[in-house]
């Protein structure tokens, strides 16, 4: 008797959960208060339902303009299991003198079994909005309160500081090519041959003649673009006369360097060597100009 | 008397000849030194040159100041090489009779052999000289002619191309020095060329010109200089440089306008070419006074003597008077010693 008591008590418990398409529904909305113009507002339904029993999205509201001061941003709709998430971002245009009531329109969100529809109404929620008036009206003597424009942002520019670092690096590159086809480098180098010629001379010794000829025969044929010959000297001078200044000791240089390659017994002093560093030296204060 | 001193003799008689030469044949400096080279170095010398420049004088007075047994033929496009061994002819009583033609003439004391207007020639003809200059001599009636002072002056004026036959390139190379002559005269020189009498009657200028009589002795001096002149490695390494730039030029940086360098030429200088080129450097050397041979001398005789033995390709070869020099230059100024 008691068993049977019991369980007609539990019979009767699941009778009403069963009938309720609708087990859980709340609608969770922010503070009621403190708005202003171009606020937006976010509204979260959460609707759990029994199962078979699916939400028509159809019936929400439709994003975009819902009345004269009300926008629809945003819907989003999350289902995890029969449990519905429905995420709703209002955003308020209006501008009230005063702080005035406003009411979010409710709606009925349409649910579905098979064919049967029923209806869960979502009910209309009411905000305080403020204005943005001060709320002392201030005035010059002339009537008009007139403050000034606030100044325009400003673009981001990075793109184009990139782009404009990324077109100077490849100028400049292309500057260097161009330098370089043009031989301004040979150039260069030619305002430095007897600076590299006296650090090789440096090292020399008397028994090193041969190296120490050929080092400044090297640095006088890339002066000259060819190599120099003593009886092409009268050409070196016409193409470079600042080095006339100095034509006695390159004829030294010639005639004993053409004695030392090209005739036998030639002896080597210690001297000679000092002559043709002497010599590197005065090539180089013409080539710095300091001659 | 010992080498030396006869050198330095030798020398000072070298010296007075082309002194001479330069006196009747005025304003042709640098084509008399090089005559002067190849006569004392004992080479063969092709004379190339407008009409009328006085290539034949020069030879001709070269020859009369040298002395020696003197031959010439003129070159005909009928000309056939038995022209030059023997003529025949009706004598006084009406009998056919031989006798040898200018090639023979003198036998063996044969000096200077002067073909002008070499390229009138059949290249019959020419084959015949290439025996008779690059062994000095040739086989007539069953044996064999020597001619050991043979020198063989030739011209050909470069005008004309119509009835002429191009040497061929085992002719050229035979000769040691192909020289240029153009009309590079001071005005000082055309005005007495042009109104002194003395340079209108080129016979009695030529006759005017004095035998030195050194000629026979010519072989001997030139061997002796030969021997004499010193070359070291360096000099050795830089004619090694310039005998490979005539091969390949374009790696010694050898650039000419608007030319594929490595198409550029069919044929560098030969081992002969070479050789001449050192033996008349080692001459030059000695004309200079020196006893070692240097780089300028190598550079002073490398025009003459590499000009015609270098042959470019054909699609080249209608340039070869811009480019051939182009090329001797560039190669001059681009080969470094030391």
């Amino acid at each position: 008797m008691r068993i049977l008591l019991i369980m007609a008590l539990s019979l009767l418990g699941c009778s009403g959960a069963i009938d309720e398409p609708v087990s859980y529904f709340n609608v969770e909305t922010p503070r009621p208060f403190g708005y202003v113009n171009g606020d937006e507002i976010p509204q979260r339904i959460i609707i759990e339902t029994r199962s078979g029993i699916t939400l028509q999205t159809g019936s929400l509201p439709a994003k975009g303009q819902i009345n004269r001061w009300l926008n629809l941003n945003q819907v989003t709709v999350k289902q995890t299991g029969q449990r519905y998430q429905i995420d709703l971002l209002y955003q308020v245009f209006y501008a009230p003198l005063e702080v005035k009531a406003l009411t979010l329109p409710g709606f009925t969100v349409q649910l579905s079994q098979g064919e049967k529809s029923i209806g869960q109404n979502v009910p209309a929620w009411t905000f305080t909005l403020s204005s943005l008036r001060e709320l002392i009206a201030r005035q010059t003597e002339q009537g008009e309160y007139m403050r000034p424009d606030s100044p325009p942002p400003l673009l981001t520019d990075t793109h184009a500081l990139y782009g404009l670092v990324a077109s100077l690096s490849v100028a400049v590159l292309i500057a260097a090519y161009l330098a370089y086809l043009y031989g301004c480098y040979p150039n260069m180098l030619r305002r430095t041959v007897f600076k590299r010629a006296l650090r090789k001379l440096a090292g020399l010794s008397k028994a090193d003649m041969e190296q120490a000829l050929t080092v400044v025969h090297q640095a006088l044929n890339s002066l000259n673009g060819q190599p120099l010959f003593f009886n092409r000297l009268s050409d070196f001078y016409r193409r470079n006369p600042q080095y006339l200044q100095i034509n006695a000791q390159l004829l030294w240089f010639f005639t004993y360097s053409n004695r030392y390659f090209f005739s036998d017994g030639m002896i080597v002093v210690a001297q000679d060597l000092q002559q043709l560093k002497d010599l590197c030296e005065q090539c180089r204060k013409i080539e710095r100009g300091s001659r | 008397m010992n080498t030396d001193t006869q050198l330095t003799d030798w020398r000072e008689q070298a010296l007075q000849f082309e002194r001479q030469i330069n006196q009747t044949v005025i304003g042709l400096q640098p084509a008399v030194r090089h005559i002067i080279l190849a006569v004392f170095t004992r080479g063969h010398v092709l004379l190339e040159g407008n009409v009328g420049v006085g290539k034949t004088t020069l030879l001709r007075a070269v020859a009369q100041g040298l002395g020696g047994d003197y031959q010439r033929i003129e070159g005909t496009i009928d000309l056939v090489p038995a022209d030059l061994i023997y003529y025949t002819y009706l004598n006084d009583q009406g009998r056919p009779c031989v006798d040898p033609g200018p090639l023979l003439k003198h036998g063996d004391t044969l000096a200077t052999f002067f073909f002008n207007e070499i390229n009138r020639a059949r290249p019959q003809v020419h084959a015949l000289l290439l025996r008779a200059m690059a062994e000095r001599s040739i086989n007539a009636f069953n044996r064999d002619y020597h001619f050991p002072h043979i020198q063989v002056f030739a011209d050909r004026n470069r005008v004309e191309k119509e009835e002429t036959f191009e040497l061929p390139a085992a002719a050229k190379d035979r000769f040691m020095m192909e020289i240029n002559i153009d009309m590079l005269r001071g005005d000082t020189e055309l005005d007495e060329l042009m109104f002194n009498p003395r340079f209108h009657d080129t016979d009695r200028l030529i006759a005017g010109v004095t035998s030195s009589g050194i000629y026979y002795r010519l072989n001997e001096l030139a061997q002796t200089v030969q021997q004499r002149m010193q070359t070291s490695p360096k000099l050795h390494a830089y004619a090694l440089g310039l005998w490979k730039a005539t091969h390949q030029p374009q790696q010694y940086g050898v650039q000419l306008s608007d030319v594929e360098m490595p198409q550029l030429l069919t044929a560098g200088a030969s081992p002969r070419g070479m050789s001449y080129l050192i033996r008349a450097a080692k001459t030059r050397a000695w004309l200079e006074g020196r006893d070692h041979v240097l780089p300028e001398d190598l550079q002073a005789v490398f025009p003459v003597c590499m000009t015609h033995r270098l042959f470019l390709n054909p699609m080249y070869a209608y340039r070869k008077e811009q480019l051939l020099p182009e090329l001797i230059e560039g190669i001059l100024n681009q080969v470094a010693a030391p």
